[in-house]
């Protein structure tokens, strides 16, 4: 159990993909200019990201290493189109809203490489619990950069108006310019803050040494 | 080594063949709804544009073809006991991030009537405000993208910036919907000289 747990915060901080690993930054800065769309994408790429790990954990014994990349890709753009599906059935506002980046999840660098690097190595139970992480990485990343982005560039929260009227949107946030901005920034954050778990992980070590 | 091709080529079919399935049975579970909504969206749309009318005639064989890269979807006639309102004209084009559909309504008077988006793809807070109920190209007067069109002469200029405002660093998304609103005022102009209700 402290082993799933561990491999599921993995990717919230220490592997965060996007601010650590740095993949998948393409469609994440792109759909990054409204906080509804963050958590739309997050949901939707967690989805497609727990169900490929999962049946790729379950037949990796099958798959043979020579042609293993086309049977990702079919098993990804198989379970990207469901969700695409799914969301313009019940969910067409958003749906509409996300434009084309939920059929862009298919040649996501994070599902790719998630799947080749873990799920093609490893049992079920762990990739349900690298897939949970990785996915909640990506989504809270997308929605904080969302939140910026929108608040500044646009005046809203999640298309509710929260600035005064007299606040001037600034632009240049809902531009990629002001993306790469926000996105440099959290990066900066997430290292801050790796390197202090990091200490405080030491020093408790060294606490436990101490008291034996 | 003939015998290794065909092993992975077998394999590789099978999840195909398995990946094909699944999505069938989602495409089968899904699509009368994603028809339904489509029509639902359609039919608020015409509903939104000729609130009056009480019933819509489909026209889509009478009409010339669209200008330019724009292509006509359908057409209906906007009726009142018996007296044309207007006509309601669905097309698409070429737009920046792919097809953009629009239902452009128009009144014998030939001034527009309005203008829906009814899908696009583009970016979220740039070209996507073309259909953001909640952006504005003239602010103080909460005009969104598509309202400015409304009540519009069509043989009005339809130069964007000129005679239409464009969404911020959207140029391209701009000139792409109102050519598609120009093209397919144009052929619903010849619609309603052909069908003698002009001027009245």
């Amino acid at each position: 159990m402290k082993r799933l747990w561990t491999l599921f915060k993995q990717g919230i901080i220490y592997e965060n993909p996007l601010l650590m690993l740095m993949i998948g930054l393409c469609s994440a800065l792109a759909v990054t200019t409204n906080v509804s769309n963050g958590i739309g994408m997050g949901l939707a790429m967690t989805f497609v990201l727990l169900c490929s790990e999962i049946i790729i954990s379950l037949f990796r014994k099958v798959i043979p290493s020579s042609i293993r990349i086309p049977i990702f890709i079919i098993v990804i753009a198989a379970f990207t189109t469901i969700i695409d599906y799914v969301m313009q059935a019940f969910f067409p506002e958003l749906s509409k809203s996300m434009g084309v980046f939920i059929p862009l999840i298919v040649v996501n660098c994070i599902i790719m490489g998630r799947v080749e690097a873990f799920a093609y190595k490893k049992g079920i139970v762990d990739c349900v619990a690298d897939s949970l992480g990785m996915g909640l990485g990506y989504t809270w990343v997308l929605v904080a950069i969302a939140a910026v982005r929108e608040l500044l560039g646009n005046g809203t929260f999640a298309g509710l108006q929260v600035m005064p009227d007299s606040f001037q949107p600034i632009l240049f946030f809902t531009l990629s310019p002001g993306g790469f901005l926000v996105f440099a920034l959290f990066i900066s954050f997430n290292i801050w803050l790796k390197g202090r778990m990091n200490k405080t992980q030491a020093r408790r070590d060294v606490a436990k040494e101490d008291a034996a | 080594m003939m015998k290794q091709y065909l092993r992975l080529g077998l394999i590789l079919a099978a999840f195909a063949v398995a990946a094909c399935v699944g999505l069938a049975f989602v495409y089968a579970a899904t699509s009368d709804q994603i028809a339904a909504n489509q029509d639902k969206q359609l039919n608020e749309s015409l509903k939104g544009l000729f609130p009056d009318a009480e019933g819509f005639k489909d026209v889509t064989a009478d009409m010339t073809a669209l200008a330019g890269e724009s292509k006509l979807e359908t057409a209906y006639v906007a009726t009142r006991s018996g007296a044309v309102l207007g006509l309601a004209i669905k097309a698409h084009g070429p737009s920046y991030g792919g097809p953009a559909t629009v239902l452009v309504g128009m009144g014998t008077d030939r001034r527009i009537v309005g203008v829906r988006i009814l899908a696009i793809s583009d970016t979220p807070g740039l070209g996507l405000n073309a259909s953001n109920p909640g952006y504005y190209v003239k602010k103080a007067e909460k005009v969104t993208f598509t309202g400015q069109f409304a009540s519009k002469l069509i043989t009005d200029g339809f130069v964007v910036k000129q005679d239409v405002d464009a969404i911020t660093a959207s140029t391209i998304t701009s000139k792409a919907i109102t050519a598609i609103v120009k093209a397919s005022v144009d052929s619903g102009e010849s619609w309603i000289e052909r069908n003698a209700l002009g001027g009245n």
